[in-house]
Order: C-alpha cells, then sequence, then structure tokens
C-alpha cells in the first residue's frame, strides 16, 4: 500500500512539472505525426497502385480489340503480331507490386529506398533501373522520414529522460532524501514506485497512440501484428527504464545524471549504430554490381554468339519437355525460334550474377545482426521494420517474386512458341491470369 | 577579458573528469577521421577498378554497328569524393551506377542502403556526425556547468565586486568553452589534412575552411546561447532542460519536419506520373527505329530534297544515323523539360527548407556542412548533368558515324573498327565551382551570420541589467 502511495503521489509530482508535460504533448504530437507519415505513404503508394492497375487494364483492352478486330497490331507497327506467343506474352502488360502493409503506419523502415511496383517483361530482371525508389528529394530521404518507430526509437529513451531525470537526486540535493527513505523504507523500492508510476504512463500512451494508428488504416486485419508490435516496443520501454534506474540509482546529483543519461542515449542512438556502419562498409564496400553489369552485356553476347548445336542441347537440357516437339527443329522459322529460345540462357546467366549480390547483402546483413547484443536500438528497428514488411528481407522477397514472374513469362514463351500455339483472344486472356502473381 | 578566458581554461584543465571525456572524445575524432578515410579510399579503389573494368570492355571493342554500341553503352560510376569522409551527406542514398546508352536516360541506381537493412538513420560514422550531433551537447554541458558552477559558488558574485561587468563575464566564458570546440575542430580538420597531403588541392582546402568556419558559428550560437539561458534562469535545472529540449528540437524535430513539409508544399511528381508525360510527349517525336513513322517520313523528304535525290539509295550517307539523331534530339528536349521541371521542384524545396534556417540555425549548418563537402544534391544533380552531356556526345559521336562514315541506309550489319572506338573519350567528372557552391548557400551563410551576431547581441543586450547581487 505503501508503495502505491508512492505511485499516486507522482502523479501529482508529474502534473506540477511543466517540463514533464511539455516533454510528454511534444511526444504525443510526434507520435501522431509519424503514424500520419506512415499513413499517407500507405495511401500514396495504394492509389498509385490503382492507377497502375487501370493503366494495365486500359492497355490489356487495346490488345483485346485487336483481337475483336482482327488485326495483328498498331497500324504504325506493322511487325507486331499478336497471334505469335512472343508479340502477345511482350503485350501482357503485368506489373508486380510490393503491397503495402497496413502496419506500415508503425514503421515506415526501407519503404522509400526501394521502388513498390514492376512492370514485367520478358528481358526484365530484378535489379533493372526502374526497381530504383519513387522520386523523392535525396536530402529529405537521407534525413528520414519522422515516422512512428522513430518516434519510439530515438525519442521514446528522450522522454523518459525527461521524465526520470530528477529522481532521487532531486532529494538528495535539497537534502530530505534520508527523511524519505525513513518514510517509504527500501531506497530501490521507493525508486521503483516512482518509476513504474511513469513506464505506466508511457504504456499508456504508446498503446493510446497504436489504436489511434490504428484508424488510419486496417491495422486490425492482422491484430497478432498489432500485439506483437506493442510487446517489442514495450521490451524497448524496459531496456531503456532498466539503464536509466541504474544511473539514477548509483547516481549522486540531478545534473551528473542527467549527463550520464543523455551520454548514454548518445552511444546508443548514435554512437554504435553509425560505428556499426562504417565497420560494415569497411568489411562489405559497397556493390557495384559490375557482375551483372558483364552477364547483361558479355555473357548475353556470349549466349547469342553459341552455335545452334549447342544451344539446341543445352535448351533441352534446361526445358526437357520441349524433346517433344523436336520436329519443330526442322522447320523453317528455326533460326527465330533459337533466337527468342536464348532469352532464357540470359536469365539463368542473370539469375547467378543476381545470387551472387544478394549472397553480398547477406554477408551484410548476418555481419549486422551479429551486432545486436551491443546495438539494441538497431535490432529493435529490425524487428519493428520486420514486423511491418518494411525491412530489407520483404523486399528480397518482392525481388524474389519478380524473378518467379519472370521464369513463369519466359518458360511459357519458350514453351507456347516452340509448340507453335498460336494465340487468339482466349488464350490471351489466359496469359494475363496465368503470368501474374 | 583575456584573464576571464585564461581562468576558465585554467578551470576546464583542473577537471579531471572533462579531461578524460575530451581525451576520449579526441580519441573517437580521430579514429572517425581515420576510419572515413579508409572507407573513402576502398570506395575509391573499387570505383577506379570498376572504371577501367568497363573502359576495357568499350575499347576492346572490334567490329561492331555504331547504332549495336550506342545499344551497348557504357556505365559511369559515380566518383567517390575525398571529402565525403568528412560529411557523406546523401551519397549512401543516391546510387552508384548508371548506364549511357542510346535512346533512354537511364537513372543511377544500387545505392548503398539498399544493399543491406538498415543500420543507423544518422549514417557512418564520420566527423560530421560527430560534429553536429555529438560535440554540441558537449558544449551545453560544459557551457551550462561553467556558469552554474560560478553561480553556486559565489564566484560569479566575487568577479562582479571586483569589477568586471556581467556581459563582459559571459562574452569571456562563451568564449572560453567556444575556444574548446575549436581546437576539436582544429584537430580533426588537420587530422584529415595530414591524411589526405597528397590530394590536397586549393579547392579542397577553401571547401575545408568555410567547413571549419560554418561550424565554428554554430558552436559560438550553440555556447552563448547557453550561457545565456543559464544566467537568465532562476532554476538551473529548468534551464539545462530548456537547452537540451531546444537541441532536440532543432536537431531532430525539425529539419525532418520541415523538410517533409517542403516536400509536400512543392510536390514532386510520382514516377509513373513523370514516366507517362515523358512516354506521352516522346511519342511526338521521331521514332527512331520506326521507319514508317509519320514524322521520320518528313524528315526523309527534307533529307533527300536537301541532297537533290529520289531515293535513300542515292543518298551518299546513312539516312538511319540521321533518324536515330533527330529522335535523340527530340528525346534530349523531352528529357530537358521534364527533369528540369523536377530540378526547379527540388530547388524551390531546398529554398525553402533553408529559409527555415532562420528560426533553426542547425538547418544552415547541415546544408553548409553537405554543401561545402560536396555531398549534397546540388553536386549530385551537377553530376547527373555531365552525366547526361556526356550521354549526348557519346551517341551523337555513334550516330554521326553511322550516318557518315560510309554506311549506306539500311546497312544495319556495317561495322566500325577498334580505333573508332577507342577514340570516343571516357567520362570525366568536372568538380563543381566553389562559387557556384557559395552562391546557392548564400542564404544559409547569411541566416548563420545573423545567428551569431544575434547571439552577441544577445548577451550584449539581455545581460547587462541583469541584477546578481
Amino acid at each position: 500500500m505503501r508503495y502505491f502511495n508512492v505511485i499516486l503521489f507522482e502523479w501529482k509530482h508529474f502534473i506540477k512539472s511543466p517540463f514533464k508535460i511539455i516533454g510528454v504533448v511534444l511526444f504525443i504530437i510526434c507520435g501522431v505525426y509519424g503514424l500520419h507519415n506512415g499513413a499517407n505513404l500507405y495511401t500514396k503508394q495504394n492509389s498509385e497502385i490503382n492507377k497502375l492497375n487501370q493503366k494495365a487494364e486500359l492497355e490489356k483492352k487495346t490488345i483485346l480489340g485487336f483481337y475483336d478486330n482482327n488485326q495483328k497490331g498498331p497500324l504504325t507497327r506493322p511487325w507486331v503480331d499478336i497471334t505469335k506467343p512472343l508479340w502477345a506474352i511482350r503485350n501482357v502488360p503485368t506489373y508486380h507490386y510490393k503491397k503495402p502493409s497496413p502496419n506500415i503506419v508503425y514503421s515506415t523502415g526501407q519503404t522509400e529506398q526501394y521502388g513498390f511496383y514492376k512492370k514485367i517483361r520478358l528481358y526484365s530482371s530484378p535489379y533493372d533501373a526502374d526497381m530504383t525508389k519513387e522520386i523523392a528529394n535525396p536530402e529529405r530521404i537521407q534525413f528520414g522520414a519522422l515516422d512512428f518507430s522513430f518516434t519510439i526509437l530515438y525519442l521514446l529513451p528522450l522522454l523518459l529522460l525527461i521524465l526520470l531525470y530528477d529522481i532521487k537526486g532531486s532529494e538528495a540535493e535539497q537534502g530530505f532524501l534520508p527523511l524519505i527513505l525513513v518514510q517509504t523504507g527500501v531506497k530501490q523500492w521507493w525508486m521503483l514506485s516512482r518509476v513504474t508510476f511513469y513506464v505506466i504512463l508511457s504504456m499508456i500512451i504508446i498503446l493510446v497512440l497504436m489504436f489511434y494508428g490504428s484508424t488510419l488504416t486496417e491495422v486490425f486485419k492482422t491484430p497478432l501484428t498489432f500485439w506483437n508490435i506493442f510487446v517489442w516496443i514495450i521490451l524497448y520501454l524496459f531496456l531503456w527504464v532498466t539503464i536509466y534506474f541504474i544511473i539514477l540509482y548509483f547516481g549522486k546529483n540531478t545534473i551528473s545524471n542527467t549527463f550520464q543519461m543523455m551520454g548514454l542515449w548518445l552511444i546508443f542512438s548514435f554512437i554504435i549504430p553509425a560505428s556499426i556502419y562504417q565497420w560494415i562498409s569497411i568489411e562489405q564496400p559497397v556493390n557495384l554490381m559490375t557482375n551483372i553489369i558483364d552477364t547483361k552485356r558479355g555473357k548475353k553476347d556470349q549466349i547469342y554468339k553459341e552455335l545452334a548445336s549447342t544451344s539446341d542441347i543445352e535448351l533441352l537440357q534446361l526445358y526437357p519437355k520441349l524433346k517433344q516437339t523436336e520436329r519443330t527443329i526442322t522447320t523453317a522459322n528455326i533460326k527465330n525460334l533459337r533466337a527468342n529460345s536464348k532469352i532464357a540462357f540470359a536469365n539463368v546467366a542473370l539469375k547467378t550474377a543476381i545470387t551472387n549480390a544478394e549472397t553480398n547483402n547477406l554477408r551484410r546483413n548476418k555481419l549486422i545482426s551479429k551486432t545486436y547484443g551491443i546495438n539494441p536500438l538497431t535490432f529493435f528497428q529490425a524487428k519493428l521494420n520486420q514486423l511491418t514488411s518494411t525491412d530489407y528481407n520483404s523486399y528480397k522477397t518482392y525481388r524474389d517474386d519478380i524473378q518467379q514472374l519472370i521464369d513463369i513469362r519466359i518458360n511459357t514463351l519458350i514453351s507456347d512458341t516452340w509448340n507453335t500455339t498460336k494465340i487468339n483472344k482466349t488464350k490471351y486472356i489466359d496469359y494475363n491470369k496465368s503470368l501474374h502473381k | 577579458m583575456f584573464e576571464i578566458i585564461k581562468n576558465e581554461w585554467r578551470f576546464i584543465l583542473r577537471n579531471h573528469i572533462f579531461i578524460g571525456i575530451s581525451l576520449v572524445f579526441i580519441f573517437t575524432v580521430f579514429l572517425t577521421v581515420l576510419l572515413g578515410n579508409d572507407v573513402t579510399k576502398k570506395e575509391s579503389e573499387s570505383h577506379h577498378d570498376a572504371r577501367e573494368h568497363i573502359r576495357q570492355q568499350w575499347t576492346t571493342i572490334d567490329g561492331m554497328n555504331p547504332h549495336r554500341a550506342a545499344h551497348f553503352g557504357t556505365y559511369i560510376f559515380k566518383p567517390v569524393n575525398l571529402l565525403n569522409s568528412l560529411d557523406e551527406g546523401i551519397e549512401n542514398i543516391t546510387g552508384n551506377t548508371i548506364k549511357v546508352e542510346g535512346h533512354v536516360q537511364n537513372e543511377i541506381i544500387h545505392s548503398e542502403t539498399s544493399q543491406m537493412q538498415t543500420i543507423s538513420r544518422f549514417g557512418k560514422l564520420t566527423a560530421s556526425l560527430i560534429l553536429k550531433f555529438i560535440l554540441p551537447v558537449l558544449l551545453i554541458f560544459l557551457a551550462f556547468n561553467a556558469i552554474s558552477h560560478d553561480k553556486r559558488s559565489g564566484r560569479l558574485k566575487l568577479m562582479i565586486l571586483q569589477g568586471a561587468s556581467i556581459v563582459k563575464i559571459i562574452l569571456s566564458k562563451t568564449i572560453a568553452v567556444w575556444l574548446y570546440s575549436i581546437f576539436l575542430l582544429i584537430f580533426i580538420i588537420s587530422t584529415y589534412c595530414i591524411l589526405n597531403i597528397e590530394h590536397l588541392t586549393t579547392q579542397i582546402a577553401i571547401r575545408t575552411l568555410l567547413f571549419f568556419l560554418a561550424y565554428a558559428c554554430y558552436y559560438f550560437i550553440i555556447t552563448g546561447l547557453t550561457f545565456y539561458c543559464t544566467i537568465r534562469s532562476k532554476n538551473e535545472r529548468l534551464a539545462l532542460t530548456a537547452m537540451l529540449s531546444v537541441w532536440i528540437i532543432w536537431t531532430m524535430f525539425l529539419p525532418s519536419i520541415v523538410m517533409s513539409a517542403t516536400e509536400q508544399w512543392d510536390p514532386l511528381p510520382t514516377r509513373n506520373t513523370f514516366q507517362s508525360a515523358m512516354k506521352e510527349d516522346r511519342s511526338k517525336g521521331i521514332d527512331g527505329h520506326n521507319p514508317t513513322d509519320k514524322r521520320g517520313l518528313e524528315l526523309k523528304e527534307e533529307v533527300l530534297k536537301k541532297y537533290n535525290v529520289d531515293s535513300l539509295s542515292q543518298l551518299p550517307i546513312n539516312f538511319d544515323g540521321l533518324r536515330m539523331q533527330a529522335d535523340e534530339d527530340y528525346g534530349n528536349s523531352v528529357w530537358d523539360k521534364h527533369f528540369g521541371d523536377n530540378r526547379d521542384i527540388l530547388h524551390k524545396q531546398k529554398q525553402n527548407f533553408q529559409l527555415f534556417g532562420s528560426i533553426n540555425p542547425f538547418i544552415s549548418l547541415h546544408n553548409l556542412s553537405m554543401g561545402f563537402m560536396a555531398s549534397d544534391n546540388l553536386h549530385h544533380q551537377k553530376f547527373l548533368l555531365q552525366v547526361e552531356d556526356y550521354r549526348r556526345d557519346f551517341i551523337k559521336t555513334l550516330n554521326d558515324k553511322q550516318t557518315f562514315g560510309g554506311s549506306k541506309t539500311g546497312n544495319w550489319g556495317w561495322k566500325e573498327d577498334n580505333s573508332f572506338f577507342k577514340s570516343i573519350p571516357d567520362f570525366k567528372y568536372k568538380p563543381v565551382a566553389l562559387s557556384s557552391v557559395v552562391s546557392y548557400y548564400l542564404t544559409d551563410i547569411i541566416l548563420l551570420l545573423i545567428w551569431t551576431l544575434c547571439i552577441v547581441l544577445l548577451i550584449f543586450f539581455g545581460t547587462k541589467k541583469l541584477q546578481l547581487l
């Protein structure tokens, strides 16, 4: 009961401290601003996706119109023949999206560092120039968006600092600490009760902010993620409370406590993550992707120069089912068939180069995860980004999906070309279904 | 005044905790500059290797049609700047590789941040990170401690009784603490200069000096403001909390919020809208690969008339090359219009952001730090423009060869030998002139100077009538 009273007294102390109230208000404003930033990004990306879907639908209608009018393609491009698999597939408007998760309100993560849509073509790759991020001011991206995760990861420790900095130090400076200890008993329980008040206050603020965020997008489509995020934030809160509690417990005066708390915040928020970033850059310098460039140019050239007999053997190894269509090899159109099939070899070569690049990135990420023990901020940041599908791995999955769609496209082209499939309206509609994910 | 500064320094040097913190700080800063330099050198080497590799691919082309070579293209890697080891600015998010080819202006890709998960929101451990975020906090504590200690111990009253004016005391103490930051700044810059002595040019030296002056002004503002707040405040803890709040608002809240706001006031088009508009405008020009294109046919008639012949086969030149170049010229004007619009928007955003330096000197410092270290958007845009200029010359040379090199229209199998491809020069980055950087950042320079002057005036007039006795 005695400690419960201490908690209640802390409320009185809190409402009489204008700086603490200003701190809380500022934190709430930042939280709300951050949530809206995430929600805006969610709306913006979804609206862009809708526009692209409409564009694709229009492109599809134009091609369907050609089939209806027995036209082989636009009159200005007489070489186009949509009754052939090559041209039909080339004219299937396939956009693949990295749809934003409704939980993006809680962390925008790396969303603005990558593109979120891609038009899939036969010659596409997940490392194409159009995979680059949306047009944005790079200086703004460099500052980073003030999203909810920024509020939590960087400003929550500062809020705690403002709320806790004078605990014990203030009483010690005014000389009535012994009196308090006589009245309340054990020092650590008295301190703990006071800290508990602020922990409860912070938890309530975070929960209210998170519930507010949930009204901005459809967060509760996945309620488990909401509570997962909340749990990780609370763990982060406890980490800082523990650090600050130790400083306050052993500290002698308010100024020195504030200096130490601020110092630790600077070390954990700035120095350690920045040092690790520097170390990673030395260990694994930025990849200029010369491997991919070489494959796109040199290797591709080599593939197209290969002897017909060699490429036929390789093609049959890659697509054993084509053996059933071997009769086609005797047809007069064999040169075109071979040329169109070489795209499959180029795709395989490019996939190998991409795997190398991805392996490099994976190595970097592994190095980063090894430092989590001394770098809690990056650890919690990675957790929040992962839960909101805005982390590196979510975009890696997106790239993998793109590669899968390219593979499906090429496989369909090879199979239908060698089977001399005639493409009509129904088949084109089928393409539109099968070439999408 | 000099005596007060001397005394203050004596006092600082007697404080063992402070000496310890300073030593750790100096060691960290030294390590930062050293590691920053190491990263820059490694990146520079890998860029050099990649560049040589790509150039070698180009110079070994033998027997290729010039237009095919235009599609084969080349790659340009964003050169690593030696100054980046002090402030890397936007370098890690803008990408490193750009393909230069015919018909299309590609975007720069493969940024460092896209190749890994996020580690640090504030970038690598460069000197600017320490100078922008850490050192000001240390100065706030140092300035606060200097005045509050004197207030508590009665030393301040003693000094006033001895005849020193309060303005003189505050100004001297401000200068004493400020000199400490100047000492650290000189240490950083000297270390940087010694490590890079062989690459040091006048341009780099002047830029580094301007970088030093910008930080010197900012530190004076921070130190002076802390002294002013502490001396005016009756509650010491309140003064410290107020100054820390000012630091948080200046460095954490405002830059991010203001930058987002400026982007909303002058929005950039979405990629989809931008590309659709480009495509729309481009479709109004000549299609270089379509012989039946209406505008292409008009050009054909014009050329036939000029050469006074009836058919393309009678032309002494290759019309295909001419059509390709006409397509390029039109495409270039479309690019100029749309990318020019984007650059104008970015410039407007920057101008609005700069104006906020009037309420937040950190914004001015941040702009100047990146600008003088050539890692801001201005330098990035200038690099992209140089790449585009190179692309135009590169493609024109190839198209001209196709046109006037001796081949006939329709002869796509015609090839040029290695000497021609070797003769095409490689891309050379021309550093941005300092004068254009200074004029671009004039607002920030003026605002930072005004802030410095305001702090001096604040100390003069704000503390003059203060009753401490």
